[in-house]
């Protein structure tokens, strides 16, 4: 792309290098460092680039003291019920929209879409008093139906573009073999798809495990609270600030969701910048 | 059975009716199929959306058992409060810092990533990480190196004899908004690198490499061939990054609560305050609507690409 061989572009472009990634890299590193710097360290005025005597007390401090395991299994809990909702509901909407015409169709799709676009924030206004009335404030089954708002529309959208590119001549054979339309799908077409699903799966897994505007509303027991709104009153409250507790809670309740984006990273990007690149 | 296969074979097989997919009659299981997520849809999106812009016409405390018709006068209560008008006005501030921001960087490090080198795959792999933690533990990386007393940020200014005392950026405005801002534009960087990456894929090399011999340098390739090219993601990603820095809420409301006092107020925690904290649903809607109406611009453009591009 560029021509570095001169001095001049290769200087300019090895700053750009080093000044966007320090931007991106420094939090990240700091991240890692703090968490493993023992409370005598962490708090000098002069950080100490490495930990001198790296420590693991916080990890264990925040494992086995605090409530964070318990606000792990609620984010899991919730995160994959949401997750495996989004994706069966966008699943059948989005070979609905793909393969199937009717009228309304691209209106209908294209509201569904435009609704990506209401804030998050005015929803939970009206999603607060409905769930309230029946009944599913402060439940499980009430934070995971509420979360299908953050992916439903882009989760359908994005199995919609997959199946628009699955072949009609597949279906139509199947079709003239006598299967049903709830058969071919099921049979033919979900299994050559797995991994649109997985993102699509990993796309609304991750927003309702990073939510925090959400839980902090909806949720008020403590032994329903997840890690998004546990992390903030646990670690960052009015009276002390235990900043290498936030730390290593921060990683641990990171890993998960790195882990699982680490391996399924290239599917994922395609997902989301599918038709919007073209 | 038969009758199914007469029936594919009867329509004339044109390449345009293949592209309808399950043929025509078979409505009623397009419909059948799109159901659920209707419903859901429905449940949880429409109509706490429709309900929140029938809710901004009415006054409903929570004081009050049932809501009270009041026609237009919470818009005329805003008209009339400063601290609604500062909001709007801390918005676009927030919402033009952050995309101009995110989109500088995520563009420079998009064309970084796309020159070959040693270690670029881990690399790009590596900078895609802030976008999937947690909003809360990227307000907690950011507030740590933001730390009046143990910051990093601090000691590095003071170490190069930037700044001669520590700093409670925090507790500053212009502080407080610097912090919100950074967090955003590190949160928005991996997206935005990911669209301008793919958007570079398909570039034409033998057309750079024909400038190239005519004797174009790095900055004309980049003006007049990549920028050109790159022009509908550019627009793409810059109507999909004001949307989300619009509804930004989780950084802002864990990094600084709004503050220090209200400088960090955009409207989505304006709104969460005005119905959360002091449960003036009825106002808080329609401030809600009002940040709708300032969504519709980009929203229209959005949608108007993705029309194109079907």
């Amino acid at each position: 792309m560029f021509d570095l061989s001169s001095r001049q572009a290769k200087f300019v472009f090895f700053l750009a290098l080093i000044v966007i990634g320090f931007f991106l890299f420094f939090p990240l590193y700091w991240l890692v460092i703090s968490s493993l710097k023992a409370n005598a360290e962490l708090y000098q005025v002069v950080p100490t680039p490495f930990p001198t005597m790296p420590s693991l007390q916080h990890f264990v401090t925040a494992l086995t003291t605090g409530k964070l395991p318990m606000y792990l299994t609620n984010s899991l809990i919730t995160s994959t019920c949401s997750a495996a909702l989004v994706t069966l509901l966008a699943l059948y909407a989005g070979f609905s929209f793909a393969k199937y015409r009717y009228i309304g169709r691209q209106p209908v799709m294209l509201f569904m879409l435009s609704a990506q676009m209401f804030p998050f924030g005015l929803l939970l206004i009206s999603i607060y008093p409905l769930m309230s009335e029946i009944g599913l404030l402060d439940t499980r089954p009430g934070l995971i139906l509420s979360y299908i708002v953050f992916a439903l529309p882009v989760s359908t959208y994005m199995l919609y573009s997959y199946f628009s590119q699955v072949p009609d001549e597949l279906i139509d054979a199947a079709r003239a073999d006598g299967a049903s339309d709830l058969r071919i799908f099921h049979t033919i077409v979900i299994p050559i798809s797995i991994p649109p699903i997985v993102t699509v799966f990993l796309y609304s897994f991750m927003w309702s495990w990073n939510d925090l505007l959400y839980s902090m509303t909806l949720i008020v027991s403590e032994d329903k609270r997840t890690i998004g709104p546990g992390l903030l009153l646990t670690y960052l409250n009015e009276v002390n600030s235990d900043w290498g507790g936030a730390m290593a809670a921060s990683l641990i309740a990171s890993a998960p969701i790195v882990v699982a984006f680490m391996f399924l990273q290239r599917y994922f990007i395609q997902g989301v910048t599918a038709g919007a690149v073209k | 059975m038969a009758v199914i296969e007469n029936n594919v074979g009867a329509y004339p097989v044109s390449p345009h009716a293949n592209r309808g997919g399950l043929k025509a009659g078979q409505s009623r299981m397009g419909l059948l199929l799109l159901l659920p997520a209707a419903i859901a849809f429905s449940a949880v999106i429409l109509y706490p959306f429709l309900s929140a812009l029938g809710l901004s016409l009415f006054e409903y405390t929570v004081e009050m058992m049932e809501p009270r018709y009041i026609g237009f006068e919470n818009f005329a209560k805003i008209a009339s409060d400063p601290d609604v008008w500062a909001a709007f006005w801390t918005t676009a501030v927030y919402v033009t810092l952050t995309t101009l921001g995110t989109l500088v960087a995520g563009l420079g490090w998009a064309l970084i990533m796309n020159q070959p080198f040693a270690g670029r795959g881990v690399l790009r792999s590596l900078s895609l990480l802030p976008w999937v933690l947690p909003s809360t533990v990227s307000a907690f990386i950011w507030g740590w190196i933001f730390n009046s007393r143990y910051g990093v940020l601090n000691a590095f200014l003071m170490e190069f004899g930037i700044i001669d005392f520590p700093r409670a950026w925090l507790s500053t405005p212009e502080g407080a908004m610097l912090a919100v801002v950074l967090t955003k534009i590190w949160l928005s960087i991996p997206l935005f690198m990911s669209f301008f990456l793919a958007g570079l894929q398909n570039l034409d090399k033998e057309q750079i490499d024909a400038a190239r011999v005519d004797g174009a340098g790095n900055w004309a390739v980049l003006r007049d061939h990549i920028l050109p090219h790159l022009r509908p993601v550019l627009i793409i990603v810059v109507v999909l990054g004001v949307i989300g820095n619009l509804q930004q809420f989780d950084t802002i409301y864990a990094l600084t609560g709004g503050g220090p006092v209200r400088a960090t107020t955009v409207l989505s925690v304006e709104v969460y305050r005005r119905a959360f904290e002091q449960w003036d649903i009825g106002f808080a809607s329609a401030v809600g609507v009002l940040w709708v109406a300032s969504l519709l611009p980009p929203a229209f453009l959005y949608l108007r690409m993705l029309v194109k591009g079907n």
